[in-house]
């Protein structure tokens, strides 16, 4: 869902708004180019860039570490540091929607980076068991690639620049990313479940003074099963985008 | 076609025709001739729903731009800033259902499930605990005021409340009673559980969240009376809310929706009574959604009363 989520739909066209990641209002019909001041888009450029070298430090990381070890598994303490650092930091997306200068929505913003955001640290971190799982590999891989391509995208749209191959990348890639992304969360989460059951982790049972428990363990199936309704609608939802900005760019390309 | 004129007046009445198209489409879906002046758009809808007979009227938005504003039913055709043939554009809204029907389906969902609760009814605790009963005195109070609060939410729905909209769309009701029903089973599991901690400060935390809860219970119900009597039966009229000989309903001198005032304070009692964070979630959440409808009703009073007293706020007295 995490992977998903983050690549989700943006303004269908590539100039102006930049950062713009919900699904409200693409296509040519509902074009609303109010777009953020000066220094809004000057300090958003700033932001996307530092994202954007931000993951590709994440992957160069990924890289090394696995021509130093010479296997690809357990990469993930190599890059734990800057993985933590910069996914956590994409919550200031959801500030910057609040704020109005990425016209998104902050609802559906919100979901997507919490969702990323509760796997590095209510998964991956609380649950030092499965960092080892190649699993986590799986889905920082999909993220990583998701996320250069993403960060630039804004980037060139807020620059007004937009190569057609960023386009192409992002509205093409998910199909393969997603998936990917998707079921390393997904076995990670599994994986994690026999540890928090044991330790009884983030749990609180009762009798206690608030008269409230909380189940950590079952709450984490839960979050399995919402991916059954959620990642079809999201996947989808991209499948249709990419129809759209894609055949649009062809056309404006014919014209040229 | 003119009308045959009455012997003694000879004022020809100008018919009008209306052509309905479709907003997205633009297709004409209908064309009305020999419409009434003084027609209202609900005559409209009905006549249009004769040639479509699975868009009955409280499902049509009809209006004048696509992308506008819908037509209110009240709305008179030749008021409109229309020309003697009006084109009048219709979208669906989907399916619609009756606001008093959602209420009472969302309100005695919670009566029922939180009843399911007390009465510790199989397979919600553990088979020994079935069909017994709590031995804290609050509990049993606690269920005296849950399903008090909401009998008087439904009488208020069948006798008190006079609803400007007819309909809502259908898919509210799963929404809705998704909220009411999980919130209420959520609750009741542990207010009613077999191993239910009382309240840290006992008996003198149970009277004053009791007293509280009255208070404010009194002061809801205080509220809608008011509101009631501002708006005569059958009628959509508006009128801005004044404080009466009833010291409940002072508080509108502070606040433009005192009743979403009351609420949450009937549930802040409730919660300090039963001391059960569930329930303190839940007033959280319903303060939110209240917050956002009183902050829209104050900003329409706004807008449509000049005279509008400047020292209420929407919900909390100055702060809200």
């Amino acid at each position: 869902m995490a992977a998903v989520a983050a690549t989700t739909a943006t303004k269908g066209n590539g100039g102006g708004g930049g950062g713009g990641r919900a699904g409200a209002g693409e296509g040519s019909g509902a074009r609303r180019k109010k777009g953020p001041g000066p220094v809004a888009t000057a300090y958003l450029v700033i932001y996307n860039v530092v994202m954007t070298a931000g993951w590709l430090v994440i992957a160069v990381g990924l890289v090394r570490a696995y021509l130093a070890k010479g296997s690809y598994h357990s990469l993930y303490y190599s890059i734990e540091k800057p993985l933590k650092f910069f996914q956590t930091g994409a919550l200031l997306e959801i500030l910057h929607c609040a704020i109005g200068i990425v016209p998104s929505s902050v609802v559906l913003t919100s979901f997507q980076v919490m969702s990323r955001v509760f796997l590095i640290w209510a998964v991956t971190h609380s649950v030092k068991e499965v960092q080892s799982e190649d699993s986590v590999l799986l889905f920082v891989i999909a993220w990583t690639i998701t996320e250069i391509i993403r960060y630039s995208f804004y980037t060139f749209s807020l620059l007004n620049h937009l190569p057609y191959l960023i386009k192409w990348a992002r509205y093409t890639l998910f199909i393969v990313l997603y998936p990917m992304g998707v079921s390393g969360e997904l076995l990670t989460i599994y994986a994690a479940l026999p540890f928090v059951r044991q330790a009884g982790l983030y749990s609180i049972s009762l009798p206690n003074k608030y008269n409230f428990s909380f189940d950590y363990y079952a709450f984490l199936i839960l979050i399995m099963i919402s991916y059954i309704p959620l990642f079809p609608q999201l996947y989808f939802h991209m499948i249709h985008q990419r129809r759209k900005v894609l055949s649009h760019a062809e056309e404006h390309k014919k014209f040229e | 076609m003119p009308p045959k004129a009455a012997k003694k007046h000879k004022k020809a009445v100008l018919f009008f025709e209306v052509e309905i198209l479709d907003a997205k489409t633009r297709e004409r879906l209908c064309f009305l001739d020999k419409v009434e002046p003084q027609a209202t758009i609900v005559e409209i809808k009905n006549l249009f729903a004769k040639t479509h007979p699975q868009w009955y009227p409280a499902r049509q938005s009809l209006r004048l731009d696509p992308k506008g504003k819908s037509l209110k039913d009240e709305d008179i055709l030749q008021k409109l800033p229309v020309g003697t043939t009006a084109t009048l554009y219709f979208r669906d809204l989907g399916a619609q259902i009756s606001w008093v029907t959602v209420f009472l389906t969302e309100y005695a969902g919670p009566l029922f499930i939180y009843l399911l609760f007390y009465f510790r009814v199989p397979f919600l605790y553990g088979r020994r605990h079935d069909f017994t009963s709590s031995r804290h005195a609050v509990v049993h109070l606690a269920c005296i005021c849950h399903s008090f609060h909401y009998v008087k939410r439904l009488l208020e729905t069948l006798f008190v409340h006079r609803f400007s909209h007819g309909t809502m769309p259908l898919r509210n009701i799963f929404k809705n009673c998704a909220y009411y029903w999980g919130f209420a089973a959520w609750m009741a599991y542990y207010i009613n559980h077999p191993l239910y901690t009382p309240p840290t400060y006992g008996a003198q935390q149970v009277k004053l969240a009791l007293a509280i809860f009255v208070i404010c219970q009194l002061g809801n119900f205080s509220i809608h009376m008011a509101l009631r009597d501002l708006r005569p039966a059958g009628s959509k009229t508006r009128k801005i809310p004044y404080p009466t000989k009833n010291p409940f309903t002072w508080l509108f001198l502070l606040v433009s929706c005192p009743n979403y005032t009351y609420e949450v304070g009937s549930w802040i009692g409730f919660a300090i009574m039963t001391q059960c964070l569930p329930v303190a979630l839940f007033s959280l959440v319903g303060f939110t959604q209240m917050t956002i409808w009183a902050k829209g009703k104050h900003r329409s009073y706004l807008k449509e009363f000049h005279d509008y007293p400047p020292l209420r706020m929407p919900i909390i007295p100055f702060l809200l």
